[in-house]
């Protein structure tokens, strides 16, 4: 059987998919909640090679967008966790775009100057990617969660999506 | 004439690969014409460049095209992105009809969120517009039609 090279493919396909799903919800949001986005600009590359590489080993288990108000609060905090399925290569590659325009219309925008951070949580051990170091995530605690559920979905992976929100 | 092109996206290429391809595929087309340097095309492609990820990563230019008008040429350019993108048969050769073109437009699509991006984009170069492009010509007006109906009348009074 040579389902190896076939394997490799299907996983290199999702890990390719949902990293564009997840950078295109970023820029989404990102834009509606008034952020500026010339980091997310400059650093595209740098963040879709680290995203999709992580993806593709297995070992990411969620990217984390902060949104950081010049009063000091951070708020929302938009999780994007990553389930490894244990697919056949038969399932389709989907995407919750109109689901989620509706969702993303009830987001209020965010005061001038806020800034964001990204982050990248774990569940195995990762390879070293350009541009990416370790970081501290701010304390989710008081705040208030909305669950999206599935963003898109791949043979081998899925996306999904927590806002949480003051 | 109205045409169009359909370049696969995720999970075929990643959002920065697809660029690449739309790119090529404007700026081989633009270099047709002996009026127009390739190089224009790239300068202002690159400076879209940042905003093109973006559009096709959210998924917009699935919808909102970017069109490109050179010449006689007039092409809706979109992206196939999920389960269709893998079975999709592009064609990525340079559009016909900007031989002659002296002068080019790339129109970029200005969906929302994405608005002020878009603009932002379109102020870098003057070849870029976050405008909605003209109507294309009829067939008629940009050449003639495009079945030779002579022809056709001659084979039928071969019978």
């Amino acid at each position: 059987m040579t389902s190896t090279s076939t394997y490799t493919y299907s996983r290199t396909h999702t890990a390719t998919h949902l990293t564009d799903v997840i950078l295109g919800t970023i820029s989404d949001i990102l834009a509606d909640l008034n952020v500026n986005m010339d980091r997310l600009r400059r650093d595209w590359v740098q963040n879709e090679n680290a995203i999709k590489a992580w993806i593709e080993e297995g070992s990411l288990d969620a990217v984390v967008l902060e949104c950081h108000q010049p009063s000091g609060t951070v708020a929302p905090v938009i999780e994007f966790p990553v389930s490894t399925t244990a697919g056949d290569g038969n399932a389709e590659f989907t995407a919750s775009r109109a689901r989620l325009a509706r969702f993303r219309a009830k987001i209020d925008r965010m005061p001038a100057g806020t800034t964001y951070r990204l982050f990248c949580t774990f569940r195995a051990p990762r390879t070293e990617q350009p541009g990416w170091g370790p970081g501290q995530r701010a304390s989710t605690d008081g705040l208030r969660g909305i669950t999206f559920g599935s963003l898109g979905s791949a043979p081998h992976a899925t996306a999904a999506m927590r806002y949480r929100y003051i | 004439m109205l045409r169009t092109k359909q370049v696969a996206a995720s999970p075929v290429r990643s959002a920065s690969a697809t660029w690449t391809v739309v790119a090529n595929l404007v700026a081989d087309t633009v270099a047709q014409s002996s009026l127009l340097p390739r190089d224009e095309a790239e300068q202002a492609l690159s400076a879209a460049e940042t905003v093109g990820r973006m559009l096709i990563a959210a998924g917009h230019l699935e919808r909102h095209p970017i069109t490109l008008v050179a010449g006689n040429v007039h092409c809706e350019i979109t992206t196939v992105s999920g389960t269709a993108a893998l079975t999709l048969e592009e064609n990525l050769n340079p559009i016909p009809g900007a031989a002659s073109a002296a002068s080019f437009t790339i129109y970029l699509p200005s969906p929302a969120p994405l608005q002020d991006q878009v603009k932002a984009a379109a102020s870098a170069h003057i070849r870029l517009s976050d405008a909605a492009p003209a109507a294309p010509q009829t067939a008629a007006a940009s050449g003639g039609p495009l079945i030779d109906r002579a022809a056709l009348q001659r084979a039928v009074a071969q019978r």
